[in-house]
């Protein structure tokens, strides 16, 4: 197969899990009980309102109707209106998710370079007492519950440093006098500090582990063997023969995590009160705010596609005989 | 949760910054009391499990969005609270009469007021909310139209004379009257258009400053974060001693909880139940404990057109399994010693608590008897067999065996709660499932049916048993209309139809002599508690913590009162 052929059909791929996608969103969401109406329950809200509202909403249309509304709108990129707020969606979501992707993205960055470190180490030193105290700190990571950490966090850690808990600022700062531009930078960094860490520490032993054992499979290869023979040191064995042919399950596992930084981290946004995407996704289902869902969703389902498809175009470029296979 | 608008347990969570951590020197002076000397000045901190989701009173869900409303919209009268309980007392109205035919309310109101904008705050302004309200009661306005009951029109006779014109006397006019929000006609009349929708969709809390006419306008707010009060200079009543107040949302309560331990917090309301003893060991921090206005409860679908299980309409039946249920133990275990058994559904947060319901004995013993002698024996696994019955809903011999519905949302541990009422119907032969329903909308859609339809008495066919919550309310118009036909697909949680119980609903609405009014109302619990529509579990405490370093602060006013806000200081 020529690499061009192998694009083409991930690129197509790509497009029909993404139809798919849409899809299952509109379905997923009619499936649970009540919708945005009846989550609006007031004391005088009679049945003649209900319908009205409904009639209001599109809900009283039949649900295939609802589907190509909404295929329709998406094709003109309209993602349509929060059935809570009657704002457009997007709108709604840009500020949560301009939240979520600096916590997220930090947190994914000290994920990968601490677990790269501790997993290339932890081959190097394959044995020893290093390897046995990454492996088992990664394993333990891995294990725990991402909330269950977060809580620990909360409890043992944040007084004793003095960083915040919940939300994405102090509510006292510039409230009566003004703050400066640097005052309100430390301010973000040191709210985004806990989330940013949770999430690392969760994804880190993940890292870890898939770099030992992919780093354990190559420095085993006969080439490893040769360059040792030759008297190369150990630091140009591991980095230039060792690391770079374990990269691809690596570049597989930082697509994915790339992938999920739309969504953000529910569980870690919701335990440190931190008004990102995630939040926003718990409140849209609590109020069966179904166009906002619908866009968190594509969203989420979008970013996971872009990146996995750019992980199998890096995989032509890392390994050529992929496109063979 | 199911509960109404307004609750008196609303998650608010007060913290304190201390006088220089604003920045800014404090000032003392006596105190309004004239007992202890106030501190003025300081960032009151408030933390809250319940985020301010609008500040339009047409458009609005959750608690703590009345809270905040109380804060910033004048309101005709209020409530006060004091050793003789709640009382309703002046905001921006000073004093009201009566007609002698009940049908007429005026009342004279504070000269001189001022919007924050500094146009004149007047009787039209009152006038026009209560007419627009009632205009478009049936759309745009429905959420605030509960209100006004009966309210026919509204006449500002002069700039401080509101006269409000009622179809027929109402005996509770000044406790609904309490939850309408006086609205700046400047703002809101040009939203009116041709039907009134932006009415619903208008959105104040974007469009900073608010025009507001309460103690405190709005300087930012937050959804999902901080929202930041500060003290309105043209209020009309008593000034915030505090600078500026915040209120910051929590998703997750043990966060909240250790910010108050950590000194970043300073008045926490509705403590966990299980954060309550550790917190009383920290020296610096005050707990109050007050009686709540949260009750739980074993829910009973009383639909008299309920397709199966049938049995569970008799309330011999419902009577004999609730007597199984160990209430000490959920107290003990569910609210670690929190809480009181309560009998009625209003609560005993509400005066005209009717004290001569029951109680109900926990005598398993009892129970039994009087299912085995409603013929249901128990088969060879111990669970019951229901007969086979004939008729319009002939159903075959079954096994009581039955599933409860409990929501994810409640504020206390309903699975705890659920293994103990299944450990007494246990005893009592019979054989419970939990059915976890989600979240409320989703819980509540399983106990209405998806196609609930009150004009066709549709819906509440096929839920049997249900555990939530109620929070109930100091007048107790709202609990008692959640049983009517009026309330089916909307509050009602059981199906209820009786219309004899309509009817007394009504002429407890339209009944001026108070102690008239309370014997209606008695008779009204009797007839909840006589047909087991909820077998009523405990009642909560209202439990909240705050730093020593601030005072004034009166539990029993959450969502009740400006002073709730405005009286807390700096000890001196």
């Amino acid at each position: 197969m020529r690499s061009a052929d192998y694009v083409i059909k991930r690129v197509l791929f790509a497009v029909v899990t993404v139809f798919v996608a849409v899809t299952l969103n509109f379905v997923l969401f009619r499936a649970v009980p009540g919708d945005a109406v009846s989550a609006l329950r007031c004391r005088a809200c009679t049945q003649q309102f209900k319908e009205a509202e409904r009639r209001e909403l599109g809900l009283d249309k039949p649900l295939v109707a609802q589907y190509w509304l909404y295929v329709e709108g998406l094709l003109h990129g309209n993602m349509g209106s929060s059935l809570r707020t009657e704002q457009p969606v997007l709108g709604e979501l840009w500020v949560p998710i301009a939240n979520t992707m600096p916590m997220v993205i930090l947190g994914t960055l000290f994920s990968i370079v601490i677990g790269i470190l501790v997993g290339v180490t932890s081959a190097w030193r394959r044995d020893t007492l290093l390897d046995k105290t990454g492996l088992y700190t990664a394993l333990g990571f891995y294990s725990m519950p991402t909330q269950w950490l977060g809580l620990l966090m909360v409890f043992f850690v944040a007084g004793a440093i003095h960083l915040p808990t919940s939300g994405i600022r102090d509510p006292t700062l510039g409230l009566l006098t003004h703050a400066s531009t640097w005052a309100v930078i430390v301010d973000r960094l040191r709210h985004m500090a806990l989330p940013s860490i949770t999430l690392g520490l969760s994804l880190y032993g993940e890292y870890a582990l898939i770099t030992r054992s992919a780093m354990l499979e190559t420095l085993g290869e006969d080439y490893v063997l040769t360059a040792r023979a030759k008297g190369l040191r150990n630091l140009p064995i591991v980095w230039a023969h060792g690391f770079r042919n374990a990269l691809l399950p690596i570049i597989t596992l930082v697509a994915l995590s790339l992938g999920t930084i739309i969504a953000g981290a529910i569980t870690v946004e919701y335990v440190f009160s931190y008004p990102g995407i995630g939040l926003a996704t718990v409140e849209a289902i609590d109020q069966r705010d179904w166009p906002v869902l619908q866009a968190i969703f594509l969203l989420l389902t979008l970013s996971v596609i872009v990146f996995n498809l750019v992980a199998d175009l890096l995989y032509v470029k890392l390994d050529p005989r992929v496109v063979d296979q | 949760m199911i509960r109404p608008m307004r609750m008196a347990t609303m998650v608010v969570a007060l913290a304190v910054l201390a006088a220089g951590c604003s920045g800014k020197k404090a000032v003392t002076t006596p105190s309004s009391s004239g007992s202890a000397a106030v501190k003025k000045g300081g960032i009151l901190r408030i933390g809250t499990t319940s985020a301010i989701d609008s500040l339009n009173p047409y458009n609005y869900i959750e608690t703590q969005a009345t809270n905040a409303m109380i804060m910033i919209y004048p309101q005709l009268v209020q409530y006060a609270h004091g050793p003789d309980g709640f009382t309703i007392v002046g905001d921006f109205a000073d004093s009201w009469s009566t007609s002698t035919d009940g049908k007429d309310l005026t009342f004279k109101l504070k000269p001189n007021a001022k919007w924050s904008d500094g146009q004149a705050l007047t009787a039209d302004d009152a006038a026009w909310t209560i007419n627009t309200t009632v205009k478009y009661q049936n759309g745009p306005t429905a959420e605030m139209a509960s209100a006004l009951t009966h309210v026919k029109s509204a006449d500002a006779s002069d700039a401080s004379t509101l006269v409000i014109h009622y179809d027929a006397p109402v005996g509770n006019a000044l406790a609904q009257l309490e939850q309408l929000w006086i609205l700046p006609r400047h703002v809101w009349e040009p939203l009116i258009g041709t039907n009134g929708h932006d009415l619903k969709t208008f959105h104040p809390e974007q469009h900073l400053p608010m025009v507001v006419g309460g103690a405190y306008s709005v300087k930012q707010y937050e959804k999902k974060g901080t929202t930041e009060f500060i003290p309105n200079p043209n209020f009309y009543g008593p000034k915030s001693y505090a600078e500026a107040v915040t209120l910051t949302y929590y998703t997750n309560s043990d966060s909240m909880i250790a910010d108050l331990e950590h000194g970043q917090l300073d008045w926490v309301d509705q403590v966990p139940f299980n954060a309550v003893n550790p917190l009383t060991k920290d020296t610096s921090i005050v707990i109050d404990k007050v009686p709540g206005s949260e009750t739980t409860n074993i829910t009973w679908n009383s639909n008299p057109r309920k397709l199966k299980n049938r049995e569970l309409l008799d309330p011999q039946v419902k009577k004999a399994l609730s007597m199984c249920v160990d209430r000490d133990q959920i107290i003990s275990v569910v609210f670690s010693g929190y809480a009181s058994k309560v009998e009625s559904l209003v609560g005993d947060i509400s005066p005209l608590e009717n004290p001569n319901l029951g109680p109900l004995q926990h005598d398993c013993a009892g129970g039994n008897a009087t299912l085995d002698q409603l013929g249901y024996t128990k088969g060879s696994d111990g669970i019951r067999v229901v007969p086979a019955t004939t008729g319009q809903y002939a159903q075959p011999a079954h096994p009581m065996s039955y599933e409860i519905v409990t929501p994810t949302t409640t504020d206390f541990n309903v699975d705890r709660e659920f293994d103990i009422v299944k450990q007494g119907f246990a005893a009592a032969g019979v054989k419970v499932t939990q059915k976890v329903g989600g979240d409320s909308t989703a819980s509540y859609a399983l106990e209405t049916d998806d196609n609930c339809d009150a004009s066709t008495s549709t819906g509440y066919a096929h839920f049997d048993i249900a555990m939530w919550d109620w929070a109930g309310y100091i007048d107790p118009d709202f609990m008692l209309s959640v049983v009517t036909k009026g309330q089916w697909c909307s509050w009602s949680d059981t199906g209820w139809d009786n219309p004899a119980y309509d009817k007394l609903y009504d002429q407890q609405g339209a009944t001026v002599d108070p102690e008239a009014r309370k014997q209606i109302v008695y008779q009204m619990q009797q007839m909840i508690y006589d047909n087991w529509l909820y077998t009523q579990l405990i009642n909560e405490q209202y439990i909240d913590a705050h730093s020593k370093t601030w005072i004034g602060i009166d539990a029993d006013l959450n969502a009740y009162a400006k002073t709730y806000y405005t009286a807390v200081h700096q000890t001196g």
